[in-house]
């Protein structure tokens, strides 16, 4: 889907000039990062909607460090003005030489555009997916356009734009024992196959299933699929290897061989299909793929501009929002297909657990632990599918569960569309990814009550 | 033409909401600024931040609609966008015209800018140093001194103005002992009026300690049951479990046997900090629970006009992109006859003290359950016995409260994220995991 640019227009040379006395140091880096943010959400309930609400967010941060020591400013606005009151600010913190004062040109936050028709596009699109496949739900609907724009000097500007939009919420589905409700996440890009693909998401979780008897707690074999391994690998992985973090496992573990070396996984932005896609970083870097694990053999880290050292940003330097400054932070993780069919997996399995989806998940990088949260599971006998197990939680140690994934990993890749927003310290990004189903040995599970 | 701005800009905006809605709308205006100064070994950050928004609701179309931008004029058109999408339709809420005694604004201008806030990384790693025994290491220290100013307008005439500051902080620790390692972090707020004083560096130290090193203890918990003495952080971590409660159209199960049995009230009173709620409506105390009956219900202008009572003040907008909510602002357990915190600890005879919690606490009120993990210290015959690395108690909420035998007189609040506060509480009978 083409999306215009037509919020932030910026005089990348003028801006360039304010910010040199900034990065005149060896060492020092100093940027502005301007954000527009549009926003529509509401609230659906059995296909009426309520709460809605509409946002427009324009900000300016402003950026200096050098070595240890960093200054941040940020201001309200995205014009010139804006700009121009950021750098100001940021130079008599960073104790430069003031930047003079200029009566603004009136550019101010760009020109007015009538409104989108975007959201009212999608509004009527989900009436009919919702009362088709759903008709008694809560869902929360947000479709969230971002215009980015980064100047620093010496670098090209860097311009991204994403349209995002998430469907969150829980649906009322018949189940053979009566109705039950279920909890439905759908995020992914705007783009021509979105609506197809989030009606085909609902009518999946909406299918008839069984009671779920309660989880048997301890150790067990587990199946990950439908792609929500991407989850597991975003806790156990990306953050970890997120540079900055402090005392995680994994950072005496460079260049060890970790987990079995059919294991291929990396973080990789430049997958615009995916919900944490980008196309320049929020510190204007043009992303690569970074092979968090290959061959079994962890592999890379995932750095900005801070924390790039001699080999530069991996491009992963990301901002909540124009107000925080960047961090180090995955992306989308993507887990390289095996060849093992679905039936091949189960049969290698034999008995344990088969889960298909996670709700929500931590990760302790001190203690070197995890947690996912899943709403369901299968019981899995003989190589067979069986029960319809209750929600539990799956934990265990970084390290140990790397070593415990089996050499096998089925042919068919699927995308997690469930995972999409992702917390860390209060900063909360787009992230998402892709896995083939994968087969676990004894990984502690416990029922919730 | 340059758009008006500021004082201009509310007016002009007022003028556009009524002649969209008249008669029915509001409009609210937030300003804040805030110096953080963020400092680990490997980093020093100092920010500063202005932060403007805008929103307003409206009734259009009859159903009531909410916009929010960060300047005046990107507002106007989130309205127009609000406006083109259909929805359910909603009476509005009976908005609050001027206050009739007037409430007691704190006019923006008296309050200062903020300044840095306080550099305490180094005296906080050498405090918790000294409490951990040396097991435990600050690994980052995040202090924020801000100021917000509000104002707040509505087509019945209200308009009110408010400003509030605030020094608050995150402080993380870790602690290893032997192959084993912890994490702890700390969110404080620095609580008094009319300013915030520096944090109590050692109180910190000792807390951050607990809550580091004590999960690095194997040992399980020895009693599967017994008294339960809970430290304010845990208790505080509970009680803003039970918001949801607080503001149901359905009340919680009903907790008490009798209205002597339970020495302590909730009750929610943020009259020392602000005089409005979000939506203008005078801030007053509202007793939530008492005597072991639900008592109360924190309302806002929309629940107000759905439940037919009276809106209790309790209109609250974390941010000024959400619309307002009935939420507590300062909810706290108030203690009829409080007790030294000591005197509570000799009454445990075989019990476990919760110092932390351990991972968030669970509370499922329609199924009147909680759980929370948490690490503590056994203790037996009033006397500490040893570490429990990691406990889960488990059990009904209504029992719980029911069960409150005792409160201290050590109260002290917490940011959670709304301020919640309590004192060491005992509990006469709990179940242990």
């Amino acid at each position: 889907m083409l999306l215009h640019c037509t919020r932030v227009h910026w005089d990348e040379a003028g801006i360039s000039r304010w910010l040199e006395p900034l990065a005149a140091r060896p060492g020092e880096l100093a940027e502005v990062f301007g954000e527009s943010l549009r926003e529509t959400s509401l609230s659906w309930r059995d296909g009426e909607i309520r709460d809605l609400a509409v946002r427009r967010e324009n900000g300016v941060g402003a950026r200096w460090r050098s070595g240890s020591e960093e200054r941040f400013v940020f201001v309200p606005g995205v014009g010139e003005s804006s700009v121009r009151d950021a750098v100001r600010s940021l130079r008599a913190a960073a104790g430069r030489s003031a930047l003079p004062i200029r009566p603004s040109r009136g550019d101010e936050d760009g020109e007015e555009h009538p409104p989108t028709a975007e959201a009212d596009r999608w509004v009527r699109r989900l009436l009919g997916t919702f009362s088709r496949h759903a008709p008694r739900h809560r869902f929360r609907f947000r479709l969230r356009t971002t215009e980015r724009r980064i100047v620093s000097p010496g670098r090209p500007q860097a311009v991204s734009l994403r349209r995002l939009l998430s469907v969150e919420g829980r649906f009322t589905a018949a189940s053979r024992l009566g109705d039950e409700e279920r909890a439905f996440a759908f995020h992914a890009p705007d783009s021509e196959a979105t609506a197809d693909e989030l009606r085909a998401a609902l009518s999946a979780a909406a299918t008839p299933r069984d009671r779920p008897a309660e989880v048997p707690e301890g150790e067990h074999d587990v199946i990950l699929a439908e792609g929500c391994a991407a989850v597991l690998f975003h806790e156990i992985l990306s953050h970890p290897l997120e540079a900055g973090g402090d005392g995680s496992p994994l950072d005496a573990l460079a260049g060890a061989r970790v987990a079995a070396a059919e294991l291929d996984v990396s973080d990789d932005p430049r997958r615009l299909d995916l919900f944490g896609g980008y196309e320049a970083d929020d510190e204007g870097t043009s992303p690569r793929a970074v092979r968090l694990v290959h061959a079994g053999v962890l592999a890379g880290r995932l750095t900005d501009r801070a924390h790039g050292g001699a080999s530069g940003s991996t491009g992963h330097g990301r901002r909540a929002g124009a107000s925080e400054p960047p961090l180090p932070r995955g992306s989308n993780v993507v887990v390289a297909a095996g060849s093992a069919t679905p039936d091949e997996m189960t049969r290698r399995l034999q008995a344990g657990l088969w889960i298909e989806e996670f709700r929500g998940g931590s990760v302790d990088l001190a203690a070197g632990s995890f947690r996912l949260h899943f709403p369901r599971a299968r019981r899995v006998r003989r190589g067979a599918l069986s029960d319809e197990l209750g929600p539990g939680w799956i934990a265990g140690s970084l390290v140990d569960t790397l070593r415990r994934i089996e050499p096998v990993a089925s042919r068919r890749v699927r995308v997690c569309r469930a995972l999409g927003w992702c917390a860390r310290e209060g900063q909360v990004v787009p992230v998402q990814g892709e896995s083939p189903d994968i087969l676990i040995r004894r990984v502690a599970v416990k029922a919730e009550r | 033409m340059t758009p008006p701005r500021g004082e201009g800009a509310f007016a002009a905006l007022r003028n556009v909401l009524e002649a969209r809605a008249p008669g029915a709308w509001e409009l609210y205006r937030k300003s804040a600024d805030s110096r953080e100064l963020d400092a680990s070994a490997a980093l020093r950050r100092q920010s500063a931040r202005h932060e403007e928004g805008w929103a307003a609701r409206w009734s259009e179309s009859g159903s009531l609609r909410f916009a929010a931008a960060t300047g005046p004029d990107e507002l106007r058109l989130a309205l127009d966008e609000a406006a083109a999408i259909p929805s359910a339709p909603e009476e509005p809420p009976d908005w609050p015209g001027p206050p009739a005694k007037a409430a007691k604004a704190v006019a923006p201008t008296a309050v200062a800018s903020p300044t840095e806030p306080p550099e305490l990384f180094d005296a906080l790693a050498s405090a918790l140093s000294s409490a951990s025994r040396g097991e435990a290491r600050l690994v980052g220290l995040s202090m924020r001194r801000g100021r917000v100013e509000e104002r707040i307008g509505n087509a019945a005439g209200l308009d009110v103005a408010q400003a509030q500051t605030s020094l608050d902080g995150l402080a993380t620790a870790s602690a290893r002992r032997g192959a084993r390692a912890h994490e702890s972090r700390l969110f404080f707020r620095c609580d008094a009026s009319p300013s915030p004083t520096e944090p109590d560096v050692n109180a910190l130290a000792r807390r951050l300690a607990d809550a580091a090193t004590l999960p690095l203890s194997d040992r399980p918990t020895p009693f599967s049951s017994g008294q339960w003495l809970l430290d304010p952080s845990v208790a505080a971590a509970l009680l803003a479990t039970l918001a949801p409660a607080l503001r149901s159209k359905r009340p919680p199960r009903r907790a008490g046997t009798g209205p002597a049995s339970i020495p302590v009230r909730i009750v929610d009173d943020a009259t020392k900090d602000a005089p409005f709620d979000g939506e203008g409506v005078p801030t007053r105390r509202v007793v939530l629970f008492d005597g072991g009956e639900w008592t109360g219900r924190l309302e806002d202008l929309r629940s107000a006009k759905r439940s037919g009572r009276q809106p209790t003040g309790h209109g609250v907008r974390p941010s000024f992109r959400t619309p307002p909510r009935a939420a507590p602002r300062r909810l706290f357990f108030e203690a009829s006859d409080p007790s030294p915190a000591a005197a509570l600890l000799a009454r445990v005879k075989r019990g476990l003290f919760a110092s932390a919690v351990t991972a968030p606490v669970r509370v499922d009120l329609d199924r009147d359950r909680y759980e929370i993990e948490f690490t503590g210290i056994s203790v037996v015959g009033g006397r500490a016995q040893g570490e429990v690395g990691g406990a889960r108690a488990v059990g009904r909420v209504s029992e719980l409260l029911r069960r409150i035998a005792g409160a201290a007189e050590d109260r002290q609040f917490f940011a959670l994220p709304f301020l919640v506060g309590s004192p060491t509480l005992l509990i006469e009978r709990a179940s242990f995991e």
